[in-house]
């Protein structure tokens, strides 16, 4: 993919977030500011991201409730905690609500990327699979028939071809 | 539901100063004196009292015995004198009226038979003593018959008369004994006179202690017989006894004391027998007895006194000593539990702090990045200053509340100074809590009161109480709520109430929640000391704290402190403790 990761920061430390932002972007990023919930979820329903870097605490909606809604609507978004409140239950909360992954603060910038990375496959998987059963899903409806049977005629389409 | 914390073991970091110690002994000490001392005082008197009862009672009866034994001899005595002159004139052979020389045999008879016989004479029924054979022969022929023993014998039923002392013809005192016959169809009378010295002497013979002097009156009270110390004969005695009892014995005052005596009437005649101590008894209790008795009480009080005073001092001293260890103890935990509040903020303080290292790292990066030249981004040095104030910025965010942390756990003296009960609890939300106001779903309302609320406190101490109370409300929220501090000044008192909207308390925790120990968090949060704690610090500062709670609702902690007389100083709190938070 040549296109640049589409990424959503929301953290309220205003000059963390700018920082951040700025050594994503040198990096390939394409980078979308939130300073609250609020802001997060509108920016999230006006553009199509990928991924999305959450910090807990945040004032108005707790970090939690954010990334609960950001995965009801937006499925296949990736979310990667970053938080200065290190604690091992509420890791764990989090990947049960839908978290990608949990990173403290202060962080390696490689480890985040790294994560960031991971977490970018895993959408492309997801959306490949989904594509993927889209496919079969018009093909069944095409053609009536089972996927083998559309394999043996677009077999046969190739050999008519040749 | 509400409680008002009731007894518990809570630290008092209050010493007592030297003057409390020294009440403290003095009050020990009367206590113990008025417990064992007077009794003991009471007890010697008591006993003092009695003994002098029983010398008393004592004393007479010893002396009415002696009387009695002497009179008892004494009436034998004249009885047998009266025998012997009986005996002589109821001899039959006794030619009557005897010759002069029967007289003289009469006479040797007579003193053989007592040397106290003086003369004796041979009286007619006329009262003339017709025969005589004494020392005084010019008293031969005389009339006695007007003599009053002459005619008190001759009224007499009994035969016989005894006289008392009298001076007679002689001019001499003497004392007759006389017996009447009717011989013949004649009155007759023999008389024989005794002599008072010779009887004194007699008595004097008697046995009886030397602490004693003997003496006879008549029915007058005039002496008969008298040792000379006393008085003379026929003067009258100093001590008059009464016809009735018979014998008794009583006491005699005199300038120097009291005189213990005893008398007797006799039987033979009307004299009194009067046995008289030679010593005066001090009235009161000046006798060597009571000196001993005294004396001896005396060491013994004493004695226990020093016993009291060394006890009193030592359970003083041992109290002090209790007292100091309870403020080590106290102060002790006090840091104690100021660490473990430390520790129950350690996950908010943890991300107070890496914020600001968030940032650090960030802008670092942004700087590294800046310098590579891979990813030629071309910054001058100019660019790169704000990422340099960005970092300072985060530095000192770090250094606030690490320092702040420092200044709270570090041991300090209690150090009372005058504050406004704002100001404190507006540097705690500050200093400790400003990120969490910003970040948390918990809202923190602030409704003071539009006056200055001076108190008299160790900042650090308040400080720590705020602290505790606003970390169990936010517990007690769990997630989205209100913390409401109120102040009000009401009758010199400042009023602080801490509200949450939490989860409240049952009954059995409101009764419970002062206790040391006592959490109703889950195991592994928290100690259970912090209420407790700041239960004794207000308590140490003059003030109160109580609770109130609705379970499912919430709980509000009421603080009381009495107001300060003077206004909060302006004198800056001891250097390391915080200022205002900066972030």
């Amino acid at each position: 993919m040549s296109e640049k990761i589409k990424l959503l920061i929301v953290d309220d430390e205003v000059q963390f977030l700018n920082a951040l932002a700025q050594r994503l972007e040198i990096r390939g990023f394409h980078v979308t500011k939130a300073t609250n919930g609020a802001e997060a979820l509108q920016a999230a329903r006006s553009d199509r991201f990928d991924l999305a870097l959450l910090d807990l605490k945040m004032p108005g909606l707790d970090g939690k409730e954010v990334l609960q809604l950001l995965k009801k609507e937006h499925k296949h978004l990736e979310v990667i905690i970053l938080t200065g409140h290190g604690s091992l239950d509420s890791a764990v909360e989090c990947t049960k609500l839908g978290a990608f992954g949990y990173l403290p603060k202060p962080y390696e910038l490689e480890n985040l990327i790294k994560v960031l990375k991971e977490a970018y496959e895993e959408r492309l998987k997801k959306k490949f699979q989904l594509d993927q059963g889209k496919m079969e899903e018009i093909m069944k409806i095409a053609t009536g028939d089972s996927p083998l049977g559309i394999m043996r005629r677009l077999r046969e389409l190739d050999d008519d071809i040749k | 539901m509400d409680s008002s914390p009731r007894a518990h073991v809570y630290p008092d970091p209050i010493l007592h100063n030297e003057r409390y110690y020294q009440q403290l002994q003095r009050r020990n000490l009367l206590r113990l004196v008025l417990t064992y001392l007077l009794p003991m005082v009471v007890l010697t008197v008591y006993f003092a009292i009695q003994y002098r009862q029983i010398l008393d009672v004592s004393a007479r009866a010893h002396l009415t015995a002696i009387a009695e034994n002497q009179a008892n001899t004494l009436d034998l005595f004249l009885r047998e004198r009266v025998v012997n002159l009986s005996n002589l004139i109821d001899n039959p052979k006794l030619e009557l009226p005897p010759s002069p020389a029967v007289m003289q045999s009469l006479l040797a008879t007579l003193q053989q038979n007592s040397e106290t016989f003086v003369d004796v004479g041979f009286f007619d029924s006329d009262g003339i003593q017709t025969q005589y054979a004494g020392p005084y022969p010019q008293l031969e022929k005389r009339d006695y018959g007007s003599q009053p023993w002459w005619l008190a014998l001759r009224r007499k039923q009994d035969s016989f008369i005894i006289t008392d002392i009298y001076l007679g013809f002689r001019e001499k005192p003497h004392f007759t004994i006389a017996v009447s016959r009717t011989l013949n169809g004649r009155y007759v009378v023999l008389r024989a006179t005794i002599d008072p010295e010779r009887f004194l002497e007699y008595i004097t013979r008697l046995e009886h202690p030397s602490d004693v002097y003997t003496s006879i009156v008549n029915a007058s009270g005039d002496y008969q017989v008298v040792t000379p110390q006393l008085g003379n004969v026929l003067s009258r005695s100093p001590i008059l006894p009464p016809r009735t009892p018979k014998s008794d014995a009583g006491v005699l005052k005199t300038e120097r004391g009291k005189i213990y005596y005893a008398y007797t009437w006799l039987r033979t005649c009307d004299w009194a027998l009067i046995v008289q101590s030679t010593s005066e008894v001090g009235t009161g209790f000046g006798g060597p007895s009571f000196i001993r008795l005294f004396g001896f009480s005396a060491v013994v009080i004493l004695a226990i006194f020093v016993i009291i005073v060394m006890r009193a001092r030592k359970i003083v001293s041992e109290v002090r000593e209790a007292d100091k260890t309870r403020a080590e103890l106290s102060d002790n935990l006090l840091h104690a539990s100021k660490l473990a509040a430390v520790g129950e903020m350690a996950s908010g303080i943890a991300h107070e702090i890496n914020n600001p290292l968030a940032v650090i790292s960030e802008e670092v990066g942004l700087i590294q990045d800046a310098l590579n030249p891979a990813f030629g981004l071309g910054k001058s040095i100019e660019d790169l200053k704000p990422s340099l104030d960005h970092i300072q910025e985060a530095v000192f965010r770090c250094r606030d509340i690490t320092r702040k942390l420092l200044s709270f756990v570090r041991r300090s003296e209690m150090n009372l100074q005058t504050y406004d009960i704002h100001q404190v609890i507006d540097d705690v939300l500050q200093g400790f809590y400003m990120h969490e106001i910003a970040v948390s779903n918990v809202e923190i309302v602030r409704q003071f009161a539009p006056v200055a609320a001076p108190v008299v406190v160790d900042k650090n101490q308040l400080e720590q109480v705020f602290l505790n109370l606003i970390n169990n409300a936010i517990d007690a929220i769990r997630g989205r709520g209100r913390i409401t501090i109120a102040t009000s000044v009401d009758h010199g008192r400042v009023r602080v109430d801490v509200s949450d909207t939490g989860i409240g308390m049952t009954q059995e925790q409101l009764d419970r929640i002062f206790v040391p120990f006592f959490t109703t968090k889950e195991v592994g949060k928290g100690t259970g000391l912090g209420l407790s704690i700041s239960y004794g610090i207000i308590k140490s500062l003059g003030g109160d704290i109580s609770v109130t709670s609705t379970y499912g609702v919430g709980s509000t902690f009421t603080i009381h402190l009495p107001l300060a007389a003077s206004p909060a100083g302006t004198q800056e709190p001891p250097a390391g403790a915080a200022g205002a938070g900066r972030g």
